[in-house]
């Protein structure tokens, strides 16, 4: 069945694979990005595939941009059935945290922490009235192990996670689900910043995609609160996707 | 124009001026009278005491419209012009109401970025008019969002965000107006509810405006409003109503919704269809047991409406008491829940 699948910093990476894998299957996609010319691309892209997008300029971690994308997408296509809470920043590069600015440390945290808090705040009273809905968050390993010189990054993870365990225990009275998935090591921007001197092959972004179709389908109904490495999902729970 | 037998004055420090988790800590902090309309019974307590109030099997109804920002700047050849936006008509064209200059058919005003609107004619009703946007769809809305804020009326003093003008469980964009009835109620709240065993559901009527400026108010036969209803909620609601259990309606809005959609005594589902139902003391109720609701001006056709729940008198007497007890009026204000037998 069509689905709205909102992808916050859908613009380039992950984002980006996300938008046009579900533009794909045809569901409708509701993108946002800081940039507007990578945006218009994806756009463009995710119509000659078929799909309708709405495709909004904003800055996510505000919440005054938060509540003109996601009332927009609603006026337009009704609801929000799938959030995937994909936007967020490194920060500046392998940097250890003695040698952290303040200004920066803070910046990381609010953009990678406000971002999924206010978008899914957002959303969330459409599909509780729905009695549907699914919230994707995207962390990382170094959202459940401290790696030096991933810093505030890897701190922010560490918040999404405990965010989304909170709140998925919190909106399981609604049928909503809300997990997290754990995409490893892909070939993005944000990789070559986090890691510059890279000297092992890595995967694209679109072998990763079928753990966010699971989730985004029915068949993942019953879970809530759980992690996903993408990268070994397809072995471990053994489902297509749809 | 509501006409009630004795009009009451609110003074000026019962104008709710901001909101209530700014006053008094959290949005569900405020004062709430039950009334009984039929004795006229009446009990002071805390909103939150609502979890109290309500019994399992009852059927609570919200409204899930979400406010726009409604209030516009442009400029013309008459000079500048509030903007107050009433009601949308379809992608390029809404149903406006202009403060401070007149503009007649055919004459073009100018928003900021360019964006041009003309007069098409008139509305619903005097004084609203019809304003094409050159611009629609999606780029409209984009730059409504950016552009617009609040209307806010006289006894606002701060220019407070959309966030404010908001009620927690609110969803889908379109009310010109909060849809304030709902506005103490928190997420705990509504979950200590569905725990005692109260059904929530949902409907949708997008708020035109209230007040039309210089004592002019709208009339409701004239004033369409959007609204749709859920099958959920059409179910929930019919099976309440056959076990003889209340339904009670959340906003004068969720009352025009629900009585709007009622075919030989039943609920009806209905999607994006306007309503021009006047309720009033002459009106007999089909689906609204009980009204949770603010606290209305003498003048609003708000008022109009709770005369189907409640005898003027009675509701003019519980009035001047909670003009003693200092309740505070307006969409910031405290909470008064019309309903039988609980007072």
């Amino acid at each position: 069945m069509k689905k709205t699948i909102m992808i916050t910093g859908g613009s380039k990476g992950l984002g980006k694979s996300l938008a046009l894998g579900f533009a794909k299957q045809q569901h409708r996609i509701a993108i946002c990005a800081r940039g507007e010319h990578d945006l218009r691309t994806v756009k463009e892209q995710a119509e000659t595939l078929g799909a309708e997008v709405v495709a909004l300029k904003a800055d996510i971690s505000d919440a005054t941009d938060v509540e003109k994308f996601v009332s927009i997408v609603e006026d337009h296509f009704g609801s929000v059935d799938v959030l995937i809470n994909n936007a967020s920043i490194f920060g500046p590069g392998p940097k250890q945290h003695l040698d952290y600015t303040d200004e920066t440390f803070s910046n990381v945290l609010k953009v990678n922490i406000m971002n999924p808090f206010l978008v899914t705040k957002r959303v969330l009273p459409g599909m509780i009235a729905n009695r549907s809905g699914s919230v994707i968050n995207l962390t990382s390993e170094a959202g459940r192990t401290g790696f030096a010189e991933w810093g505030a990054y890897g701190i922010s993870k560490f918040a999404v996670e405990g965010m989304t365990e909170t709140w998925a225990s919190e909106v399981a009275e609604y049928d909503i689900r809300m997990n997290m998935v754990d995409p490893g090591e892909m070939d993005t921007a944000m990789h070559s910043r986090a890691v510059p001197d890279c000297d092992y092959d890595l995967a694209a972004p679109e072998e990763r995609l079928d753990v966010f179709f699971y989730l985004a389908s029915e068949q993942s109904n019953k879970h809530n609160g759980e992690r996903f490495e993408a990268a070994t999902f397809i072995n471990k729970a053994g489902v297509q996707s749809e | 124009m509501n006409k009630t037998k004795v009009p009451f004055q609110i003074p000026a420090h019962l104008h709710a001026a901001s909101p209530a988790e700014l006053r008094q800590g959290e949005r569900d902090n405020v004062k709430l009278m039950v009334l009984d309309p039929l004795t006229g019974q009446r009990r002071h307590t805390n909103f939150r005491d609502i979890i109290n109030t309500f019994q399992a099997g009852d059927v609570l109804v919200l409204n899930q419209s979400r406010t726009i920002p409604s209030s516009l700047h442009a400029t013309g050849a008459r000079g500048d012009v509030e903007v107050r936006l009433a009601r949308k008509i379809d992608k390029h064209r809404f149903e406006v109401l202009l403060v401070g200059n007149s503009y007649e058919e055919e004459e073009n005003i100018y928003f900021q970025n360019g964006i041009l609107a003309t007069v098409e004619g008139k509305g619903s009703e005097h004084p609203l008019q019809v304003l094409n946007f050159k611009h629609g769809g999606i780029s409209l809305m984009e730059f409504i969002y950016e552009h617009g804020s609040p209307i806010y009326y006289e006894y606002i003093n701060d220019p407070w965000p959309l966030s404010k003008y908001q009620t927690v469980f609110s969803s889908i964009p379109g009310s010109i107006e909060m849809t304030s009835a709902g506005r103490a109620f928190t997420w705990r709240i509504l979950s200590s509810l569905i725990s005692k065993g109260v059904h929530i559901c949902y409907v949708t009527l997008h708020t035109s405006l209230s007040y039309y400026g210089n004592n002019k108010w709208p009339t409701p036969s004239n004033h369409p409003e959007l609204y749709s209803i859920p099958r959920e909620t059409v179910t929930t609601v019919n099976v309440a109503k056959a076990e003889g259990r209340k339904v009670i309606a959340v906003g004068t809005t969720v009352v025009r919704a629900l009585e709007s959609a009622v075919s030989e005594g039943r609920l009806t589902p209905q999607k994006s269809v306007p309503t021009h139902l006047y309720i009033n003391g002459n009106y007999s109720l089909e689906i609204t047991d009980a009204l949770l609701t603010g606290f209305h001006e003498p003048e609003a056709s708000h008022l109009d409406l709770l005369k189907a729940f409640i005898n003027e008198d009675i509701l003019l007497k519980a009035y001047n008491e909670a003009l003693k007890q200092e309740y505070l009026w307006h969409e910031f204000g405290d909470m008064n829940l019309i309903m039988t037998g609980v007072s």
